[in-house]
């Protein structure tokens, strides 16, 4: 080892470049940052593609992260729990709305603040919702506009009802 | 008569040649299968050479650091740089880290670490051992009664198994920054959340099989380098086709098992 120094060194630099890298990143993006989060949660009617490690925005910039998605078994709701920014608050009549990133990209969860001037707390929930929308039951009820359980969805979804599946079933 | 005889000999020849091939091969396999068995015995079993072992590690190991650190910092930053174009034609760049992330800890990671060190490590343990053999020092060592598995081919078993892991740790982990520095330099994202999107979507799994498949990938590239070092025959020459043989079976070998080893994971995680 004595007459290959260089070698030696330079293993020595990449050894602390990674050992730095991986410090950082823990920094940053490890169970360390996450702990001033405060969690809240909202019912959805439906979750669509929405999985934990999902994002939550407000006006398009990420606060938060989706923890955790399970259902509620009384009311057959999705419940996703949300991993907020402490640095965010918001409103308690905000609303919160499950999109698509992009054509095929992941589900998000878009919160709209609201005008109340109580802040949610932290364990609260989001009362107003709006869930994913069944693109392929839209395309079919357009198609086939009497046809199936989905026809419903393009009248129901231009009204925007808040949480749909509390809704009672509209008969048609 | 006789001009009949040499007619039927080369009409014959290309079934024997085609024949002698097939049966060289077959030796040859049954030769790499016989001496891996004897390297992983000796290298399994005390009494072991710590001062070779270290020696090993150290070389194979350590001094692998620099060529595997900047080939995994390039590559990282060039597969952000392509899968950033390519998700740019469905709107969907936001995937970029995740995918970085996926291809470098489950392929290229593991993959290109043991490309380095096929070329690094194979080449110098079969020109090592090939000029011991051309010297007769293989011959000498084993009228002194050292076992030359023992002593050559076990600890550089063992340092390519243990050591290959470690450095794609390394290689990937560099990769991720190569992909990171890009994307926070020249795309415009953002740090902290380049960095959690790859934490939070990485899983166990994906990182554990890629080790797993260095640990075969090291595997091969010291038995090559050994095998062919071992049964290199005549002099100077001998010991170039031996390193040229080591680099270029190593690099098939990594990528036919690295395809069964994917299969193999694939169908597991099921």
């Amino acid at each position: 080892m004595r007459e290959q120094w260089a070698e030696t060194a330079m293993g020595v630099v990449v050894l602390a470049l990674t050992a730095g890298f991986l410090t950082y990143s823990l920094s940053v993006g490890g169970v360390h940052s996450k702990s001033g989060n405060y969690e809240i949660s909202a019912k959805f009617g439906e979750a669509g593609s929405l999985a934990p490690g999902a994002s939550v925005t407000v006006a398009g910039v990420k606060v938060g992260t989706v923890s955790k998605v399970v259902l509620e078994p009384k009311t057959y709701l999705a419940v996703a729990k949300l991993s907020m920014d402490p640095n965010v608050k918001l409103p308690a009549d905000s609303t919160a709305k499950i999109t698509s990133d992009g054509l095929l990209g992941g589900a998000h969860v878009a919160i709209a603040p609201g005008a109340s001037l109580d802040d949610l707390k932290p364990g609260g929930e989001i009362e107003n919702t709006q869930g994913a929308v069944d693109i392929f039951g839209l395309i079919g009820s357009v198609i086939r506009p009497q046809g199936g359980g989905a026809g419903g969805g393009a009248g129901g979804d231009a009204a925007a009802p808040a949480n749909p599946a509390t809704q009672p079933a509209e008969s048609y | 008569m006789a001009s009949a005889e040499a007619a039927g000999r080369s009409a014959l020849n290309p079934i024997r040649a085609l024949g002698r091939s097939t049966l060289a091969a077959v030796r040859m396999v049954g030769g790499v299968g016989v001496f891996a068995v004897r390297g992983t015995v000796a290298a399994l079993t005390p009494p072991w050479f710590l001062g070779q072992l270290w020696r090993q590690f150290v070389a194979i190991g350590f001094f692998s650091l620099p060529v595997v650190g900047l080939t995994a910092v390039f590559t990282g930053a060039a597969l952000a740089l392509n899968i950033f174009t390519g998700g740019g034609r469905f709107n969907a760049e936001q995937v970029m880290p995740q995918i970085v992330a996926l291809g470098i800890t489950r392929e290229l990671g593991p993959v290109l670490a043991a490309l380095m060190l096929a070329g690094r490590v194979s080449a110098a343990i079969a020109a090592e051992i090939g000029a011991m053999r051309a010297t007769e020092q293989i011959d000498a060592m084993r009228t002194l009664s050292t076992d030359p598995f023992r002593y050559l081919v076990g600890p550089r078993l063992l340092a390519g198994v243990l050591m290959l892991p470690i450095l794609t740790a390394v290689a990937d982990t560099i990769g991720v920054a190569g992909g990171w520095l890009v994307a926070t330099r020249v795309l415009d994202f953002s740090s902290a959340v380049y960095i959690r999107n790859t934490l939070d979507f990485l899983q166990g799994w994906d990182v554990i099989s890629g080790l797993i498949k260095a640990a075969v990938f090291g595997f091969i590239v010291a038995l090559m380098g050994c095998y062919h070092g071992y049964n290199a025959k005549g002099g100077a020459r001998g010991v170039g086709r031996a390193t040229t043989h080591a680099v270029v079976s190593s690099a098939i070998l990594i990528f036919a098992s690295d395809y069964l080893l994917t299969t193999f994971f694939t169908h597991a995680a099921r």
